[in-house]
């Protein structure tokens, strides 16, 4: 993926989310925002996956500019895939029913082919005996793991994903992280945030420390990990990796 | 439960059970002399039909409490300010007033005046239709408050996905939203659904010839006791159990789902 921002702000009433992100990466397949907990990364990722438009700034993803209108807004987070912490199955329906209702309503797919689609998608990940359980029914690393079947079952060209592990338990945790490294080899295009910093560094090609709504610090995993030029970004790596 | 509990509960049953037969049994020890049941047999014609307005108006008023229900709501979720603030206003004013007033008020003060002459011309009954009118407004500030109380109930995080999933604004509505809101109220719909039936028996004071008031004009007439108001109780009983029975079923129901 290609992608480029150039001075984006956002801010909620008073709060001041993006300070002006600027960034610029000719090709990455797997991008990964960390940094200090309301630093920014959600918001830059919702911006990116085209939940929330900027209030200032320019966004482009593969050389297309981010649409400002509803409708062109809508037509891109069709063509992507975006996934949250947590909560992001449809409580009233079965998990193959989360994948087949927007194939159908969305994607316009006949029902036959959208629940091949989705049986297909959940038997990769491993759920295929839980196709007719309701999301109640699933532990959470199911939830998540139904949840990514849904985002990626038609097929997008790329997936946001905002903290995928960060409601789970450790083993919970590590069955959805190696999930997200699968789809990264099968050369699925991702850009995620995250604390596991194990995970980002060796999932990323590209990692972006974000803090106080600016981007500190840009590279590969190796550079950023062992020779870090921001103070910032010294201190947060330090930190966590203490322990 | 303990033995000591299990003792107690069963003594207390045992009492509130004599205080039962002691309360019945001394009623029918004075009015059973004089109890007819042949009377109500006489004017089972007009009970008959008068329970069958009350269905009638029932169902035709939790339709138009519906529709209302759903104006309310909407109405307060406007993005105008002033249809919000119109919206709070009238409902506080709805739900602060007995219904009572509503119905001598609207009828006499208001519709009467305004449609009586047209619906009769048309062949309609003017109370009947005011009346459920009134209802279904009334009710419906009720319906409407559910509702608002539902829709806000679900949590962002249901919007979020929807919309990454990519459902447009009326599909989020009709495949995410609406079918976890109308889970979450049902049980209390069919709760109001009870009150409406009830409260139903209201429409008397305009004149409107539901069960109520065909009871009471037949006990008024034939000087009837027991007779009369036994089946009165259980003219209701029979419609408002089910409904009863079927919130609670829906409310056990759509709790293990979650």
């Amino acid at each position: 993926m290609k992608l480029e921002a150039t001075n984006v702000l956002k801010s909620y009433g008073q709060a001041q989310a993006l300070n002006g992100i600027s960034l610029s990466l000719e090709a990455a397949r797997v991008l990964v925002l960390i940094g200090p907990s309301g630093g920014g990364k959600s918001t830059f990722l919702r911006i990116l996956g085209g939940l929330e438009l900027p209030d200032e700034g320019t966004v482009t993803v593969n050389s297309h500019p981010l649409p400002h209108r509803p409708d062109g807004l809508l037509a891109y987070r069709r063509r992507n895939g975006f996934l949250f912490q947590q909560f992001n199955l449809f409580p009233h329906l079965t998990a193959l029913r989360n994948i087949t209702l927007p194939l159908e309503k969305v994607h316009g797919h006949p029902a036959a082919v959208a629940r091949a689609m989705a049986e297909e998608s959940l038997a990769r990940f491993g759920l295929a005996s839980h196709q007719h359980k309701l999301p109640a029914q699933l532990s959470g690393g199911q939830q998540q793991r139904a949840a990514i079947a849904r985002a990626v079952a038609h097929q997008p060209e790329l997936l946001f994903l905002d903290e995928p592990t960060s409601a789970l338990d450790p083993e919970m945790t590590a069955e959805v992280l190696e999930l997200i490294q699968e789809l990264a080899m099968a050369g699925q295009d991702i850009v995620l945030s995250t604390h596991e910093m194990g995970f980002a560094r060796a999932v990323a090609d590209q990692i972006a420390f974000i803090a106080q709504g600016k981007i500190e610090e840009l590279g590969s995993p190796a550079d950023l990990f062992s020779q870090s030029k921001s103070e910032v970004c010294k201190r947060f790596l330090s930190k966590v990796m203490r322990y | 439960m303990t033995t000591s509990q299990k003792i107690a509960n069963a003594l207390v049953g045992i009492l509130l059970l004599t205080a039962a037969g002691w309360l019945c049994t001394s009623v029918f020890h004075v009015l059973g002399k004089q109890t007819d049941w042949e009377k109500a047999w006489e004017y089972r014609e007009t009970l008959w039909q008068g329970w069958k307005t009350t269905i009638a108006i029932s169902i035709a008023a939790l339709g138009g409490s519906v529709i209302f229900g759903a104006l309310f709501m909407l109405g307060q979720r406007s993005p105008l300010p002033v249809v919000r603030w119109s919206c709070r206003a009238f409902l506080e004013f709805v739900r602060d007033t007995p219904l009572l007033v509503h119905l001598l008020f609207g009828y006499f003060v208001i519709f009467a005046p305004l449609m009586s002459r047209t619906l009769s011309s048309y062949g309609w009954e003017d109370k009947l239709v005011i009346g459920v009118l009134l209802l279904s407004v009334f009710e419906g500030a009720y319906l409407g408050e559910i509702l608002r109380g539902g829709l806000e109930s679900i949590p962002q995080a249901q919007w979020d996905s929807a919309r990454a999933v990519g459902f447009s604004s009326p599909q989020i509505y009709r495949h995410v939203i609406i079918p976890q809101t109308l889970r979450r109220v049902l049980p209390a719909i069919a709760g109001l659904f009870v009150s409406l039936i009830k409260d139903s028996s209201l429409l008397n004071v305009i004149g409107v010839m539901e069960y109520f008031y065909n009871t009471r004009n037949f006990i008024s007439r034939s000087y009837a006791g027991l007779e009369g108001y036994v089946p009165l109780a259980f003219g209701y009983l029979i419609l408002t159990l089910p409904i009863a029975w079927l919130s609670h079923r829906l409310e056990k129901h759509f709790r293990h789902e979650t």
